[in-house]
Formats: C-alpha cells, structure tokens, sequence
C-alpha cells in the first residue's frame, strides 16, 4: 500500500530551481532517508510536502487522499507529522506542555467549554496529560517532563519533537535530520527508537540525515537529491556506491568505500 | 496565613477584601477600587492576546474607548437600557477587535504594532470628528448606573457589577490558558511554523486571541462609561495605550496573575501621581523601558518560585515579541554544520 506519492515536484524561487520534477513512492512501515548536499532541496521537499511551501508543479498524495495545495494544519490534521532541523519546540511551555500541544487536532473542547471548564473538557484535559507522560515514556524523557523544552540539549529537544508528533498518532512522519549533533551512543538510541515507532507505532517515516550510520543502519531505502534533481534511489548500500552519489558529495576523486565505513 | 501559600488563594483572598470596600471605605478609595478592577480585566484581556498569543498590537485602548461608547450611546441615541447596552458595547468591540486579525496574518512584531497603532490613531479621528454620532471631542454625559428599585446607590451598584465581571471575567481567562486554547495560543506565538504542523490553524487562533482581548477590553469600557459617568475621547488615546501595555509588562507577560499585579500597582501608581500628572507619561514610559531592559517577564516571576504560585505556560522571554518572527526553518548554526560534516566519518 502507498503511503505517500510525489508525481513530478517542482519548485522555483526566483530563479533557482529548488526541486526539479522530484517523484518517488513510499509504502506503508518503510523508513525512507533523503540526503543530498547541502542546498539539495532536502528541507524544500519536507516543506512542501507538508504544506508550508507552495509547490509551481507536481502533486503529492498521502494515504490515496491528494495532499497538494492543502494548508499546513489540514494536511497534518490527515496524519502527517513532521519534526524539524533546528528544535521548534514552544519555547514558553514545559515539555510535558510541548507534547501535550501535539495532541490539539484531536481535542474537542473549544473555547466556552474551556473557559466553564465543562467536566468533559477536564476530563479530556486529563486524559491527555496521561498520554502525554505515555509519549514521554516511549521516548525515554519522562524525567524531563515539567522543564521548559529550551532547558535541554538539541538532540533531547528533537527526540520530545518526536514525541509530540508521535501523541498525535500519524499515519507518516517527516523528520529533518533527526540525529544533528548527537553522540555516537544517542544515534544507536535514535536509531533503536525510529525502528520502534514504525515497528511498534506502524508510522511509516522519511527522514533527512547526514549521519551515513542511521542512514545505512535504519533506512529500508535512501533518495538522494542534488541540486534539486532526484539523481538516485535504492537500497542504502547500493545508493552509497552509485558514482553520481560519490560525485555528487565529494567530487569524482573519492573512494566509495571510506564513504560507506 | 497558609490561605496566602498559592495563587488561587490569594485571588479568592483579594476578590473577597474587594467585596467589603463599599462597606468600609470612603467614596473616592470605592472609585480607585473600582477603576482598578476595570484595569484587571483590561490588562487580563491584553495579556491573552499580546502575552499568550504573541500578537503584539496596539489597539486595545481603543477597542476599550469602543466599549465604553458603544454602551454609553446605545443608551443616549437608541435608549436602550444599560443591562443591553453594555454587552452591547463589549460585542461590538469585540467584533472590531477581531477584524484586526486580518494585518496580524500577514505581520507581526514591531510592524503588526505600528498597524495596529494606525487602527487605534485612526479610531481616535472618528471619535472625534464623527459630531453626529460620537457628540466629538466634547464628548457626552452617560447615564450612571440606576438599580432603581434596590436600595443600592450607583457607585455601590457599578462596584459590584464590576466586581461580578471582572471575577467571571478573570477565571474564564485563568481556566482557558489551562486548556488546549491556551495552549493553541502560546503554539502560535512561539512558533508559527511548530503550531501549523501540530494542526492549530494560525486564523482560528489569533482571531480567537483578538477576540477574547477586545471583548475584555470592550466590558471594561461598558462598566467605565456609568462609573465615570462621562465618556471622552481622551480617555482612550495613546496613554491609555501605555498604561495598559505597562501594567502587563510590570505585572507579567504571559500571566493572567501578572495581569492582575501589574493592573493593581499601576492604578495604585496612577493615583499617587494623579497630582502631578505632567509626570505620569514620563514615569510611566520609564517603568516600561526599565522593566523591558532589567525584568522583561514581570513581578511575577518573584512570586512564581514559591510553591502554589507556579503557572502553566510561563517560561516565556516577552523580548522576542519586539522582533518579527522567522517566517521558515533556518539554516543550522555553524557549529551544527560542523558536526553535520564529521557526522558520517565518527
């Protein structure tokens, strides 16, 4: 069963092509990694797929339901979670308060019901405080739940990211470059925990990483993305070697095989 | 004394001492009071829509001056009774209020505060030049409050309805910043690009924040006009604008407790320097500018490290407002970059 499908992506500012007819499939349960040099479109193909940025041609599809030119918070609302290269977790809100937020869509007290605190707003209030510390719990954070988010280092701040999204039970998860900055120890954790969360969550997930370690240890299958032109895709091993790929990160006088190491 | 141990305590505390001053005080100590409560909910109002919501506008003086004329004209022109007339009043500022959220969606910071400004500028104009309807600069008398058949003398009966609303008026608010809409807001001031992703609808929400604000802002208007029993442009210009903005700002961003210190010690201020009122632009002005500098989130963060005085949703620097917000995710820092680099090779 297709999970997502992009026809044909396109997308120009001004005058540099960002994306360049950019199509893939992904299934149900696969873990997809993107990587490209830096300036690829990587982050530009996430933003549009998820609606932030307005794609000039192309159509995407997720679940079977057409998904182009839908705004952000509908497109999320049809299960489409996303996490994002620099944190952007609310500053101003504790973590507990960060992963209860991604819980909003599927909450139905509206603004009376809030202000009289109508014993059925409280109870879903209370019913998504308990699942918020479930989330915690999946994700290893529990213990940081009443610090603010900011209070953290960025890769426990993107892991709480990952939680948030998760409580809002997606069908399909983009996550930019999951693993920046972290310890060798925290990838092998980032790592177990994806495979958990497709394994355990049924998400499927395409995410964005330089880090070649989760990228070949955790993706069924990898994309790779230069100048905003689809120049491979494949099974990781395979990717790695492709000479486009080397040429593409490294120029043409490098071995494939210290890349791969 | 363990009644003073936590935030809630303390507001029950200090509604019930509000609940005897017409008994025990002098007329003018029952106006102070009153006036104050009318500045609680005001800057409760202001706080949910520049505090929570991050919409830093400018307008509130005027959707406060709306309220008050709405409710003093409805009476005046159409002679309807004040019990229609100040919801009336409130609505209608409401609705003006929630209009503005179509410059917030494109603009924000300093920019959304310049247009908003515009708005409050421009509101001032139709006040006074408007002769026909708004009676101009002169302004006009407005009915003071008659409870005819109870025994309660206006002052008494506005104090009390006063204190009724701003009682309702300060739970609503403290009950919505702990629900998902307090929550939505603070998504969508603290980042837009987070919230729409986790599927708050940014429209909703900001013209959900412009509402709340000019609705509280518009009730304190609809029981301003029979407490002061006149209403006048000048009531609702620029100073009043700085006044409410401080009393957030001194009392907490982000707060509906600041709210309430910050409205108390500024009306406490305004009256002690009610005599020298030349002074009270510069001094308000200062206390603005030192508090933004040295103390950016309020008195309140004193009381917040007792225990039972902690709030949902107040880690929050206020200074981030005066910038305009990143409108997409940035490139990673050098140093994430760096790592980036070596990542793969570890």
């Amino acid at each position: 069963m297709t999970m997502l499908s992009v026809r044909g992506l396109s997308i120009s500012f001004g005058g540099v092509q960002a994306l360049n007819d950019v199509s893939f499939d992904v299934e149900a349960g696969e873990i997809i990694g993107i990587i490209g040099p830096n300036g690829a479109g990587k982050t530009t193909l996430l933003n549009t797929i998820s609606g932030l940025t307005r794609a000039s041609a192309g159509k995407v599809s997720l679940d079977g339901a057409p998904i182009s030119g839908l705004r952000p918070p509908r497109i999320a609302s049809l299960g489409l979670g996303r996490t994002f290269q620099m944190s952007q977790l609310f500053p101003g809100m504790t973590v507990l308060e960060n992963v209860m937020s991604g819980l909003h869509r599927k909450m139905r007290a509206g603004a009376f019901a809030a202000a009289f605190r109508t014993p059925s707003m409280r109870e879903e209030e209370q019913a998504t405080a308990e699942k918020a510390w479930e989330a915690l719990r999946y994700v290893g954070m529990e213990r940081f739940a009443h610090h603010p988010g900011t209070a953290l280092s960025f890769g426990q701040q993107r892991v709480i990211e990952i939680a948030r999204t998760l409580i809002g039970e997606p069908k399909l998860v983009l996550l930019d470059e999951p693993a920046v900055g972290l310890s060798v120890n925290r990838v092998a954790e980032l790592d177990r925990l994806l495979r958990r969360i497709r394994d355990e969550k049924g998400v499927t997930l395409i995410m964005i990483e330089h880090v070649v370690r989760l990228v070949m240890g955790v993706c069924d299958r990898v994309l790779v993305l230069n100048y905003g032109v689809k120049i491979a895709e494949g099974k990781p091993e395979e990717v790695v070697a492709d000479p486009q790929v080397i040429e593409a990160y490294l120029g043409s006088e490098f071995d494939a095989k210290r890349l791969a190491s | 004394m363990r009644l003073l141990l936590g935030s809630r305590p303390f507001l029950i505390l200090m509604f019930s001492a509000l609940a005897i001053v017409p008994v025990v005080a002098n007329p003018y100590i029952l106006y102070v009071c009153n006036l104050g409560m009318l500045y609680v909910i005001l800057a409760v109002g202001l706080n949910i829509l520049v505090g929570y919501a991050g919409q830093f506008a400018l307008a509130n003086a005027a959707m406060f001056g709306i309220g008050a004329y709405g409710a003093g004209l409805l009476q005046v022109k159409l002679g309807a009774p004040y019990f229609l007339a100040a919801p009336g009043g409130a609505v209608l500022a409401m609705l003006i209020g929630t209009v503005i959220v179509f410059p917030a969606l494109r603009l924000s910071g300093i920019y959304l505060g310049l247009s908003t400004l515009a708005f409050a500028m421009f509101s001032q104009w139709v006040l006074l030049h408007w002769n026909s309807v708004t009676f101009g600069g002169g302004g006009f008398p407005a009915p003071h409050l008659d409870l005819s058949p109870l025994p309660i003398g206006p002052d008494t009966g506005i104090y009390y309805l006063s204190w009724l609303v701003t009682m309702a008026l300060v739970a609503f608010a403290w009950s919505l910043v702990r629900s998902r809409i307090g929550r939505a807001f603070v998504a969508v001031r603290d980042g837009e690009i987070a919230a729409q992703s986790l599927g708050i609808d940014l429209l909703r929400y900001k013209a959900l924040a412009f509402a709340i604000s000019g609705f509280y802002a518009g009730a304190a208007g609809a029981l301003y006009a029979p407490l002061l029993g006149y209403v006048a442009p000048e009531g609702f210009d620029l100073f009043q604008m700085i006044i409410q903005k401080s009393m957030i700002v001194v009392g907490g961003m982000g707060s509906v407790l600041g709210s309430v210190l910050g409205a108390a010690v500024m009306v406490f201020l305004l009256e002690l320097l009610r005599a020298f009122k030349s002074t009270q632009e510069i001094v308000f002005g200062s206390i603005l500018i030192v508090f933004v500098m040295f103390r950016p989130r309020g008195l309140v963060t004193l009381l917040q490290r007792l225990p039972g005085w902690d709030e949902p949703l107040s880690s929050f620097d206020p200074r981030r407002l005066f910038a305009p917000a990143a409108s997409a995710p940035a490139t990673p820092p050098l140093a994430a970059t760096r790592e980036l680099a070596d990542g793969g090779r570890r």
